[in-house]
C-alpha cells in the first residue's frame, strides 16, 4: 500500500512540476501553452541520450537537459506566442502551440524511436528499495524544491518581481519602462529550463518516451486547474491529488477507470470552485 | 500536296501509336500496395517487415518479375493512424488500381481497411493477428499470413498449464482494445481447460510502476503470470517489478516479451530469465544450435540491410514481410494471371506453400494460413540475432 501512495505521489509531483511550468508561462503571457508537457519529454529524452548515447556524466546530462528545455521554451515564445499575441487574436495561441507540440513530438519520434527507451540510474542504489526507490523520490523532491525556488525568485529577485508586475497588469508594467517582450521570452526560457529539469528527474519513472508530451500537458493542466491558476502551492496540491487519485483508482478498481477518475475529479472541482482550490477570483471592479 | 501531307501525318501518327502501345505493354507492371506504419507507435515491427518485403521485391524483379511483369511496390506510411490507413487503402484500390495489397501492420488499422479492400475486390494479404480480420464470406479475398491471436494465446496457455503444470494463473493485460480482447480470450480458453485465473487485471499501458499489481498477484497465490500486451514499457516494468520484489514466478505470454527493447529497459539482465513467450519453429534454434535452413539463408541475405552486425529485431517480422511477396508471386503463377477472381481461387487451393516464416495452407472456408504445428515456445533471455532457443520442456 505504501508503494501505491508513493508511486501515485511521484507521478503526481511530475504533473505538479508541469503545472508550475504552466504558471511561469502564464504569469507573463496569459497563455496556456500545449508545449508544456513536451518540454518535460525533451528533458527526459535528451537527458537519456546525453548519458547513454554520448556517455556523459549525469551532471552534464542534467545541464544538457535543462539547456534543451530552455531552448525549446524560448523557441515556443518566438514561434508560437510572440506574433500571435501581437495580433491579439483571441485564442490562436492554442493552435500555434499545438502545432509546435505536434511537430516536436513527431520529430523526436523519428529520431529517438517510438518505443520507450531506458533512462539510466542516477544515484547508486539497490533496486529492491521498494517505496524508497529514487525513481519516486527524485520527482517529489524536485517539485517541492521548484515551488520553494519559485517563491524565493518571485519575492526576492528583481526579475521575479518583474514577472509578478507583468502578470498583474502588463500595460502598467510597460508604462513603468519594463520591456514586456524581453521579460516574456525570459519567462519562457526559465519555464523551459524548469520543464527540462522535471523531465530529467522523472526519467527513471517514465522512461525516455517520445509520446509523453500530450499526457503531461493534459494532466499538468488538470493539476493546474484543480490547484488554481497562478498559485504554486495550488499546483503542488493539485498534482498530488491527481496522482494519488489515479493510484488509488487503479488499486481499487483496475486500470480501466484510471482516466475517468482523473477527469471526473477535474469536473467536480471546477463545478464547486471554478477558479481552483487556491486560485484567486479575477473580479474587475467597474 | 495537302492531301499527301495529311495522309503521311495520319500514317506517322498511327505508327507511333502502335509503337507506344507495344512499349506500354512492355512497361506494364504489377502494382503491389504496402500499407505499413513505418513511423508512429509500433513502428519497429513495420520497419523490419518492410526490409523483408523490399528484399523479396528486389529478388523477384531481378529474376524477371512475376509472369514477365516487374513489381512496382507502392509503400504508404500509415503512421499507425486508422484514418490515414483508410485514405491510403482507398487511394491504392481506386486511384492507383493496385493488383494486391499487403497489410496494414496494426490490427486497429486493418479493422478499418479490410472492408474497403474487400469492397474493391483487391486481394489482401493480412498481417494483423486479431481474429476478426478474416472472414471467407465477408472478405473473400483477404488471406492471413501471420498466426492468429488465438494461436498466440493457446500456445502460451498450453505451455503454462500443460508443460509447466501451473494451476494458479494471474492475467495482466493493458486497457487497449487488444489487451482487453486478449485477456477475455485467454480467460475463456483457460476456462475450457478447467483452469480459473486467481487474479485478472487491466492496466493503463503508461502506468509507471507495476509493483502493486504484482504484489496482488503474489498475494492471490499465483504460480504463473501471463501478460497480454504489446506495450514494451508495461512489459518492461512488469519484469522489473517481479525482479525487484525477488519473486521467481515464471512469466508466460505475448511475443512482445521477447523484443530486444525489453532487454534494455530491465534493471538487471537476469530479470529476463524465467520468461517465456509464444514464438515460431522457423525462428527457433534447433538442438544443434542452428536455425532452419530457409531462415538462415534469409538471415544471411538480409543482414547487410539491417546494419551488418548483430540483428536486434525479432527476425520473424522480416521473414513474414518476405513471405507476403512470395505468396503473391505463388498466387499469380498458379492462377496464370492477375485476375482477382483467379488469384482468389489460386490461394484457396494452396496447401503447404513453403515460405521462410512458415508453410501456408488456405481453403475455400479457411482464411488463416498459419498451421498450429509451426507455433513454438521460446525463452526470452536466449535472444540472439533475432531468434531464440526453445523454452524448456
Amino acid at each position: 500500500m505504501l508503494t501505491v501512495v508513493v508511486s501515485g505521489l511521484a507521478i503526481g509531483m511530475l504533473y505538479a512540476a508541469v503545472a508550475l511550468v504552466y504558471n511561469v508561462m502564464f504569469s507573463t503571457s496569459k497563455v496556456l501553452s500545449v508545449t508544456t508537457g513536451h518540454i518535460a519529454m525533451l528533458g527526459g529524452v535528451f537527458g537519456a541520450w546525453f548519458m547513454t548515447g554520448l556517455h556523459l556524466h549525469w551532471v552534464i546530462g542534467l545541464a544538457g537537459a535543462i539547456a534543451v528545455g530552455a531552448l525549446f521554451g524560448g523557441l515556443t515564445e518566438l514561434l508560437a506566442i510572440r506574433r500571435v499575441l501581437n495580433r491579439s487574436d483571441e485564442h490562436l495561441w492554442l493552435l500555434s502551440t499545438l502545432a509546435l507540440a505536434t511537430m516536436v513530438q513527431q520529430a523526436v519520434g523519428l529520431w529517438w524511436g517510438t518505443e520507450p527507451r531506458p533512462f539510466p540510474r542516477l544515484i547508486d542504489q539497490t533496486f529492491s528499495a521498494g517505496a524508497l526507490d529514487q525513481k519516486f523520490w527524485l520527482p517529489i523532491a524536485l517539485a517541492a524544491l521548484m515551488a520553494i525556488g519559485l517563491e524565493v525568485f518571485y519575492r526576492r529577485t528583481l526579475f521575479g518581481k518583474l514577472f509578478l508586475a507583468m502578470s498583474e497588469d502588463a500595460f502598467a508594467a510597460r508604462a513603468r519602462g519594463v520591456s514586456t517582450d524581453r521579460i516574456r521570452v525570459l519567462s519562457y526560457v526559465l519555464s523551459g529550463a524548469l520543464g527540462g529539469l522535471a523531465g530529467f528527474a522523472a526519467g527513471q519513472l517514465t522512461f525516455a518516451y517520445f509520446a509523453l508530451g500530450l499526457t503531461l500537458t493534459l494532466n499538468g493542466f488538470i493539476a493546474l486547474a484543480v490547484g488554481g491558476l497562478g498559485s504554486n502551492v495550488g499546483a503542488l496540491i493539485g498534482g498530488a491529488a491527481l496522482g494519488l487519485l489515479n493510484a488509488f483508482a487503479s488499486h481499487w478498481f483496475g486500470g480501466s477507470y484510471q482516466q475517468t477518475i482523473a477527469v471526473g475529479l477535474l469536473m467536480v472541482v471546477l463545478l464547486l470552485k471554478p477558479e481552483g482550490l487556491l486560485g484567486s477570483k479575477n473580479v474587475r471592479p467597474v | 500536296m495537302k492531301v499527301r501531307w495529311s495522309k503521311l501525318l495520319i500514317r506517322a501518327l498511327l505508327c507511333s501509336c502502335a509503337v507506344s502501345g507495344a512499349s506500354a505493354a512492355l512497361a506494364q507492371t504489377v502494382k503491389i500496395g504496402w500499407l505499413s506504419s513505418l513511423t508512429g507507435p509500433l513502428s519497429s515491427a513495420a520497419i523490419a517487415e518492410n526490409q523483408g518485403v523490399q528484399l523479396a521485391v528486389e529478388e523477384i524483379n531481378k529474376s524477371g518479375g512475376i509472369l514477365g511483369r516487374q513489381i512496382e511496390l507502392l509503400t504508404r506510411d500509415t503512421a499507425g493512424d486508422p484514418t490515414k490507413a483508410v485514405n491510403f487503402a482507398q487511394q491504392l484500390a481506386f486511384s492507383d488500381k493496385v493488383q494486391f495489397v499487403i497489410g496494414p501492420v496494426n490490427s486497429g488499422e486493418a479493422l478499418a481497411t479490410t472492408p474497403i479492400l474487400a469492397r474493391a475486390g483487391v486481394p489482401n494479404i493480412v498481417i494483423g493477428a486479431l481474429d476478426e480480420l478474416v472472414d471467407p464470406a465477408k472478405y473473400p479475398r483477404a488471406f492471413r499470413a501471420i498466426n492468429t491471436n488465438l494461436q498466440w494465446i493457446s500456445t502460451a496457455n498450453n505451455y503454462a498449464t500443460g508443460t509447466l503444470k501451473k494451476t494458479k494463473v494471474a492475467i495482466i493485460a493493458d486497457t487497449s482494445g487488444y489487451g482487453t480482447a486478449s485477456a477475455r480470450s485467454a480467460e475463456q480458453l483457460l476456462d475450457k481447460a478447467g483452469v480459473k485465473p486467481v487474479y485478472v487485471v487491466l492496466v493503463d499501458p503508461n502506468k509507471t510502476d507495476l509493483s502493486d499489481e504484482m504484489n496482488k498477484a503474489k498475494a492471490a497465490g499465483a504460480d504463473v503470470v501471463m501478460p497480454w500486451s504489446a506495450a514494451t514499457g508495461l512489459l518492461g516494468r512488469l519484469l522489473n517489478a517481479r525482479g525487484d520484489m525477488g519473486w521467481n514466478v515464471p512469466v508466460v505470454g505475448h511475443p512482445a516479451l521477447m523484443a530486444a527493447q525489453i532487454r534494455k529497459l530491465l534493471n538487471k539482465p537476469e530479470y529476463w530469465d524465467n520468461t517465456f513467450a509464444a514464438g515460431y519453429q522457423s525462428t527457433t534454434y534447433g538442438p544443434d544450435g542452428k536455425l532452419p535452413a530457409p531462415t538462415q539463408a534469409l538471415v544471411d541475405k538480409v543482414r547487410g540491410k539491417l546494419g551488418g552486425g548483430e540483428i536486434d529485431v525479432l527476425f520473424w517480422w522480416v521473414a513474414l514481410g518476405y513471405d507476403t511477396v512470395k505468396i503473391i508471386e505463388h498466387a499469380a503463377k498458379t492462377a496464370g494471371s492477375f485476375d482477382p477472381a483467379a488469384i482468389q481461387k489460386a490461394l484457396e487451393s494452396t496447401k503447404d506453400f513453403r515460405g521462410v516464416y512458415t508453410s501456408y495452407s488456405w481453403s475455400a472456408t479457411e482464411r488463416n494460413g498459419f498451421p498450429d504445428a509451426n507455433m513454438a515456445m521460446n525463452a526470452a533471455s536466449t535472444f540472439k540475432d533475432g531468434s531464440f532457443k526453445p523454452a524448456p520442456r
